[in-house]
């Protein structure tokens, strides 16, 4: 018969009894103190690298308390494995399905059918050292006059409406910024997983939001990125 | 966007049927034909951001269509009304009517007739 109280038991007994009890108080410690960075750092580089520095630090305080773990047939370890085990295969498969599922939901079209230089702009991007290794994520429109832009796998898609609205630089800037956030996505796709897989809510989106403008005002400009924003807002 | 059940008869003129946006929206396409998005968000006064979805509805709807323009420098929009105000007009009392004699049969009938006789 299942008891948490028997469990909580089991955990206090079998971590205090391993040898590993330093080493798990000393990287519960590091994940706070980077916590603590993350939370007054201003710069997003920084913040981005402490948060998932306190990540990695929870994952392996998780990984010790799991591996000194005598009893056996725990239920909140197992029901933990079977839960790390399905998020990491979402995490992992989705992003190389959910786009296509996109462009099938959005009906989009590949912009090319309007005009060519998103698409080669976009292809351009690939030189910049940021954006080595990845591949070359393929720009689609789709039928709304609300102006959105959103990336997702493979692809950036943009409404019919931003491109009404949008002048090329403007455009530009959006193109950079979205092929920054796949870019991101592909490169660490850890950061969410880890939150998933810890427990913290990923509450970086606002420094990848500025890490992505960031990137756009190097590739384009500053101003194209801040007339875009106020177009959107 | 018109819906029998949302008929709102304390309004005034088109915003029983429409909401008021999508009432002045239609009214700009009925009056001027086809209309790019800045012409419409101008001659109804009302920001992108509230024209954009609404538009989408009422072609959705298929109160109004779009084509997609590619001759300018930039990609637009260029929307029109599907039908006239008449025929609109039309769709729209046939629907009232249809509902009040589904609902009250001969009473309905009756008082359509004393309304021809005016």
């Amino acid at each position: 018969m299942f008891s948490i109280l028997d469990e909580i038991g089991c955990y206090m007994d079998c971590i205090s009894g391993s040898g590993l009890l330093p080493l798990l108080l000393t990287s519960v410690l590091l994940a706070l103190l980077f916590f603590g960075i993350y939370l007054g750092a201003k710069d997003p580089g920084v913040r981005i690298s402490s948060f998932i520095a306190a990540q990695l630090c929870m994952l392996a305080s998780i990984g010790m308390i799991v591996s000194s773990m005598n009893c056996s047939r725990m239920l909140t370890i197992e029901i933990y494995t079977a839960y790390a085990i399905l998020s990491t295969l979402l995490i992992l498969f989705l992003p190389r399905i959910y786009y296509r599922i996109l462009i099938k939901r959005y009906r989009a079209r590949p912009v090319t059918e309007l005009m060519e230089w998103p698409q080669v702009f976009v292809n351009s991007l690939k030189r910049h050292e940021r954006m080595s290794g990845i591949s070359k994520p393929a720009v689609y429109y789709y039928d709304s006059a609300v102006p959105r832009a959103f990336a997702s796998g493979k692809a950036i898609f943009l409404s019919m409406g931003l491109l009404e609205i949008m002048d090329e630089a403007e455009l530009r800037a959006i193109l950079a910024h979205e092929a920054w956030h796949l870019r991101h996505n592909a490169k660490t796709p850890i950061l969410r997983h880890i939150s998933m897989i810890t427990f913290t809510r990923n509450c970086s989106e606002n420094e990848l939001e500025s890490m992505a403008d960031k990137f756009a005002a190097k590739v384009v400009n500053k101003n194209a990125v801040e007339s875009a924003r106020a177009k959107l807002s | 966007m018109v819906k029998i059940d949302r008929i709102n008869l304390s309004n005034e003129g088109l915003t029983k049927f429409f909401s008021p946006i999508e009432a002045q929206i239609m009214t700009v396409l009925w009056e001027n034909g086809e209309c790019a998005t800045p012409d419409i968000t101008e001659r109804t006064g009302i920001p992108l951001s509230s024209v954009a979805g609404t538009l989408d509805r009422l072609v959705k709807a298929g109160y109004a269509k779009r084509i997609v323009d590619k001759s300018g420098q930039r990609v637009r929009y260029l929307y029109s009304a599907s039908e006239s105000m008449d025929s609109t007009a039309n769709s729209i009392t046939r629907k009232v009517l249809d509902s009040l004699v589904d609902t009250f049969g001969k009473v309905a009938i009756e008082n359509f007739h004393t309304y021809s006789k005016k």
